[in-house]
């Protein structure tokens, strides 16, 4: 059954799981093969934890033989991107040189978590340097290399959460933990082809995760399906006495249908700086929107969404890593522009920052009222896609707005795969929702894959 | 900014771009090459920019800092 087992959803393992048909040893060994083979040469591998995954799988297999069956984590494989410390003598790179023998003491909160869900951790997934925080600008910014995205291999993955996203693209495991403080979880689901899923600032507990943005940062899941998004996010949930900005608001997540014709928004433009094969994606994933929702076009207030979220992002990263960057450790990093670009964050005022604070609440208000009524928000999740994995970025994501939007004021949304651009490169669209709203725009994303199955593509080299 | 215009003569974003350069360079610059000094230019061009785009936005003085701040208390849990 093993070559059958790649490409499947955490809810189909699941069930095999449950059922016996398939034993969590298998899966962790079948893991731990792809990754130590496939993984390596994507880059998509720092560290593989195979002690470790395969006492959690024999733990996990004994206790489904007696009956203990924790659930639809229980027995299944994943991958951490390698800014969530590990104990166990497994080192946490923050994917910088600097720092790739780093050992801390406990893991963070979110492994807990996976582990007490029965989940299998089988490696340390490779990031961009510190999270891509010090202002990369080519793909070939991380000690492990750049990202090789299964997909084309002349294709970067997309970042910060680059090896999240090729190891689940490439079927090295079936779902992955990533970070987002403006991109990094998206930007990768919709580069690789993958469903992903940035959850509402607090919903998830950043302890024991790399501080790059500590009001901007989040962690959440990469996977095959929308589906399998919502069942990692209800085993990562929740409150935290270690983390204070964790919400203490409940989260189950619901896998029901609407039961009712929902209401989709778009941004007037959304798409207009998108290239072409990225629109006419976006247009067709309207079309199928519409076939069991009213999309409606809405304005977009006139505020500084990007100047907000850029101000903060970079005085809270050059906070985190002032140390760092005083001792001349930039220096030691392996792309060369993040050596002294990012001491121009220096120059930012104080006074700057705190006014990016206070615009925080304007725009989370007239936003949050704006979209209340809806249960999305659409848009491509990247107007590019992915670029050239040699080189420097020849353009820039230049009006991310809902990027800025949704990280600048904690905003829910997923990316799911939505066609395909020349060279076999994938698109995305994002679906974004309000506040603590996961469940409405993950039923938009199930939707949407239940009328279609770009999320049942795989590359064809690693099926 | 054209070098060769006095710095009267300037707008009021490049003298300020200039001088937190200028500030930038000084503190940190030390080993810098010419070309990259010029990128942290531009980055800190980037930084005031942002900077007038939020002062667009008039605010009011009761709008405060959206952020969460507590007040330790050592005998209640956390």
């Amino acid at each position: 059954m093993t070559g059958e087992l790649h490409f499947k959803t955490v809810r189909e393992l699941g069930e095999l799981v449950r059922t016996r048909q398939v034993s969590p040893v298998e899966l962790a060994e079948l893991s731990l093969h792809r990754l130590d083979i496939v993984g390596r040469h994507l880059n998509a591998v720092v560290t593989l934890t195979d002690e470790r995954a395969m006492r959690e799988a024999w733990v996990a297999e004994a206790e489904i033989a007696a009956g203990n069956y924790r659930g639809p984590l229980h027995g299944i494989p994943y991958g951490a991107k390698d800014l969530l410390a590990t104990a166990d003598g497994i080192p946490t790179s923050w994917g910088a040189a600097p720092y790739r023998s780093r050992m801390f003491a406990r893991d963070a909160t979110v492994v807990r978590k996976l582990e007490e869900a029965g989940a299998v951790l089988c490696a340390k997934l490779s990031l961009v340097e510190l999270a891509g925080g010090m202002g990369y600008r080519q793909p070939n910014a991380a000690f492990t290399g750049p990202g090789v995205n299964p997909w084309n291999r002349e294709h970067w993955t997309g970042g910060s959460s680059s090896g999240s996203g090729s190891a689940v693209a490439a079927g090295l495991v079936p779902f992955a933990i990533g970070s987002e403080t403006w991109g990094s979880i998206l930007g990768p689901a919709s580069n690789c082809g993958l469903s992903g899923l940035r959850p509402t600032y607090g919903r998830v507990s950043r302890h024991g995760a790399m501080a790059l943005s500590w009001t901007l940062d989040k962690l959440g899941p990469l996977a095959r399906s929308a589906d399998d998004c919502g069942l990692v996010l209800d085993a990562i949930a929740g409150a935290d006495a270690n983390d204070p900005t964790a919400s203490d608001r409940s989260y189950a997540y619901n896998a029901g249908d609407a039961g009712r014709r929902m209401r989709v928004g778009v941004f007037r433009d959304a798409a207009a700086n998108a290239e072409d094969a990225v629109r006419a994606a976006f247009e067709g994933a309207l079309d199928v929107l519409r076939t069991f929702a009213d999309v409606e076009e809405i304005d977009l207030p006139d505020l500084p969404y990007r100047a907000v979220t850029q101000t903060i992002l970079q005085a809270e990263a050059t906070s985190a890593f002032e140390d760092f960057m005083r001792e001349g450790k930039l220096d030691e990093l392996t792309a060369p522009e993040v050596a002294y670009q990012p001491l121009a964050r220096f120059a930012i005022p104080a006074t700057d920052y705190i006014r990016a604070l206070r615009l925080r609440g304007v725009i989370a208000r007239q936003v949050g009222d704006l979209i209340a009524s809806y249960d999305a928000i659409a848009a491509p999740t990247r107007g590019l896609v992915a670029p050239d994995i040699e080189g420097e970025f020849v353009a820039a994501q230049a009006r991310d707005n809902m990027g800025a939007i949704g990280n600048g004021v904690g905003l829910p949304a997923v990316s799911v795969h939505n066609g395909f651009a020349p060279d076999d490169l994938p698109t995305g669209m994002q679906l974004m929702g309000g506040a603590y709203r996961e469940n409405a725009v993950l039923a938009v994303a199930r939707a949407y894959q239940a009328r279609t199955d770009w999320h049942m593509h795989h590359p064809a080299e690693f099926a | 900014m054209a070098p060769n215009v006095p710095e009267n003569d300037q707008p009021d974003k490049a003298i300020e771009a200039q001088r937190y350069f200028d500030l930038v360079r000084d503190l940190h610059g030390d080993g810098l090459t010419e070309a990259q000094l010029a990128i942290v230019r531009e980055r800190v061009d980037d930084v005031v920019n942002a900077g007038e785009m939020m002062r667009t936005v008039t605010l009011d003085n009761a709008e405060e800092p959206f952020s969460v701040f507590t007040p330790y208390d050592p005998g209640a849990a956390r």
